[in-house]
């Protein structure tokens, strides 16, 4: 449904925003781009969107060239912006209205469609109201509404809970996830949420610095770290620790350290006999054992924390 | 593929004109000082200079030279909001011609501006200005307000696409929308001015758009023919239409393209 193939951006000045990049997305899946500000993701949705316009590389929603059949790509799909996209001083049911008619619903289907959307999402009362009056989550709501107005075969979902507290920004994920369960949408989510991919996607990929680092499903991207993993602070130098530690054969090379902290998966070892090792080697600070997050997995690939870096 | 392209103009035209109804500012602010000019300076220059009573006609005219430029210029502030609040980044997702955008805007632009002028002529008319108004002057007049508000709307969507902010358009509108209000023939014939601005005032399309509106609507073709200097008033008027419809051309279509590249990233 979403075919990716050597697409680059490279902004005026030179900044190289995303650095050719491949990926597919089948019908029906859910499919989340990974990764910090400034890693890209964006710039991605923006080029098939085409409100970007790509350097090079090609892309193609539902057949649909973005560079050559903007249009079509366009009819096709439906996004959730980052930042609130609405008409703020007209009514929840005006901006409802406004996406229907210029993507081209029949006005009986839209208006019975919105009905259903609005029951759905809990937006019955508010949908008269100016989007003016109403809450981050109500206005969040009425964007993810607007954006399946259309029956959309691809939505795109730009960072949808960025920015909401937790209690709205859960709740918003249900809504998503009942939507999701409802209908065939091919979708296309970025976060920098680690939670919001494991629950949402079906894959995921990393992306760092404009470029795809990795992808696969949440599980086997973890898998990638073993079933369980230790964690430590060190004092001195990390980098010598986790020589140490591999040298006594407890750390393999998906072991990975940032700053102070030594992230060791266990590959076949007890987590007792880990700490046994750390303490034998004199490597004493804060151990805990735990099992493998996809935080552990971008921190191994790129140095960094999503959660630090977003 | 006529209907496919006006079902989304409606939609989009519609969605301006609500926009617009909601910021009471934007319908009457323009309209304040043109009617200042024509109900109070002009009657009060006309006692002054000790001019003819046709000196109030002619500066009611001249007024709707201020008005239609204030007016397009506030209209380009939309463009500047839609930005600002993120509703533009809806309208580029549709699957719609963007050119579509900006016509549409225009055209709200262009039926405000005709409500102003229509305004505007009634309280003239109702404090006693005389036009001499036939229909094939009607038209000259109506032809000539309506491909300058074209071409200023083109301006204005050029600036609202080329500055980021209100404040640093607010700051522009004087330059544009007023300056040549001074030098184009709104208070006084460009016979009056230094040779330099003369010539100067030829090359304004709001010198030959009032030229235009006052040979339809006063039968006075005395604007023209400063402009022109031909002894036929209906050729002079096809030349100034001719200028019109160029500037408002030129600035239509760039428009679009400043609007399609700045949407662009």
């Amino acid at each position: 449904m979403i075919e990716v193939e050597k697409l680059r951006k490279t902004y005026p000045g030179g900044v190289e925003a995303v650095k050719e990049i491949d990926f597919e997305v089948a019908a029906g899946e859910v499919f989340g781009l990974l990764g910090p500000n400034g890693a890209g993701k964006s710039t991605t949705i923006g080029m098939l969107t085409t409100t970007v316009r790509p350097t090079s590389g090609t892309a193609r929603l539902a057949g649909y060239d973005v560079g050559e059949r903007p249009l079509a790509a366009r009819r096709v799909s439906s996004v959730v912006f980052q930042d609130p996209v609405v008409d703020r001083s007209l009514t929840g049911r005006n901006n409802l209205d406004l996406h229907a008619r210029l993507w081209g619903v029949d006005p009986v289907a839209a208006k019975e469609r919105i009905e259903e959307l609005v029951e759905a999402v809990g937006l019955r009362d508010l949908v008269e109201r100016p989007v003016a009056t109403y809450s981050g989550g109500e206005r969040r709501r009425l964007e993810i509404v607007r954006s399946l107005v259309s029956c959309p075969r691809v939505l795109f979902l730009d960072e949808p809970t960025v920015g909401l507290d937790p209690f709205i920004r859960a709740e918003l994920l249900d809504v998503i996830e009942e939507l999701r369960s409802r209908s065939e949408l091919t979708v296309l989510v970025t976060t920098h949420y680690l939670d919001e991919a494991e629950r949402l996607c079906d894959r995921v990929a990393i992306m760092h610095s404009g470029k795809i680092v990795a992808l696969d499903t949440p599980e086997r991207l973890r898998a990638g770290l073993g079933r369980e993993l230790v964690e430590l602070r060190v004092d001195g130098d990390a980098s010598v620790a986790l020589a140490s530690l591999r040298a006594r054969g407890i750390a393999s090379e998906t072991a990975f350290s940032v700053g102070s902290t030594l992230t060791v998966p266990l590959n076949g070892h007890t987590s007792s006999e880990a700490v046994a090792a750390i303490h034998e080697l004199g490597l004493a600070g804060a151990v805990s054992a735990r099992q493998p997050t996809l935080d552990d997995v971008y921190l191994r690939l790129t140095g960094g924390r999503l959660a630090e870096a977003a | 593929m006529t209907e496919i392209a006006l079902s989304p103009l409606a939609t989009l035209s519609r969605r301006r004109f609500r926009l617009t109804v909601r910021t009471p500012r934007e319908l009457v602010v323009p309209l304040l000082t043109p009617i200042m000019f024509a109900l109070v300076i002009a009657p009060a220059l006309k006692t002054a200079l000790h001019t003819q009573a046709s000196y109030e006609s002619f500066v009611a005219i001249g007024t709707i030279g201020l008005l239609i430029p204030l007016n397009t210029m506030f209209a380009g502030l939309g463009v500047i909001v839609d930005r600002e609040s993120g509703a533009q980044r809806e309208l580029l997702a549709a699957p719609v011609p963007r050119a579509l955008i900006v016509l549409g805007n225009l055209l709200v632009a262009l039926a405000v501006t005709g409500l102003q002028v229509g305004v505007l002529m009634a309280v003239a008319g109702a404090r006693g200005i005389h036009f001499h108004a036939v229909p094939t002057g009607v038209l000259w007049f109506l032809a000539a307000a309506f491909l300058f508000t074209v071409g200023m709307y083109g301006a204005a969507e050029i600036l609202a696409n080329r500055v980021p902010k209100q404040e640093e358009y607010i700051a522009r509108v004087p330059a544009i929308a007023i300056l040549p209000w001074f030098l184009a023939g709104a208070l006084f014939p460009i016979t009056a001015l230094p040779d330099v601005l003369r010539w100067v005032a030829k090359f304004l399309p709001l010198t030959h758009g009032l030229a235009l509106m006052r040979y339809g609507l006063l039968d006075d073709s005395s604007g023209l023919r400063h402009i022109w200097g031909l002894a036929d008033p209906a050729g002079m008027a096809a030349l100034s239409i001719g200028v019109l419809a160029l500037f408002a051309l030129l600035l239509s279509v760039a428009s679009v393209r400043v609007f399609t590249r700045a949407a662009l990233r």
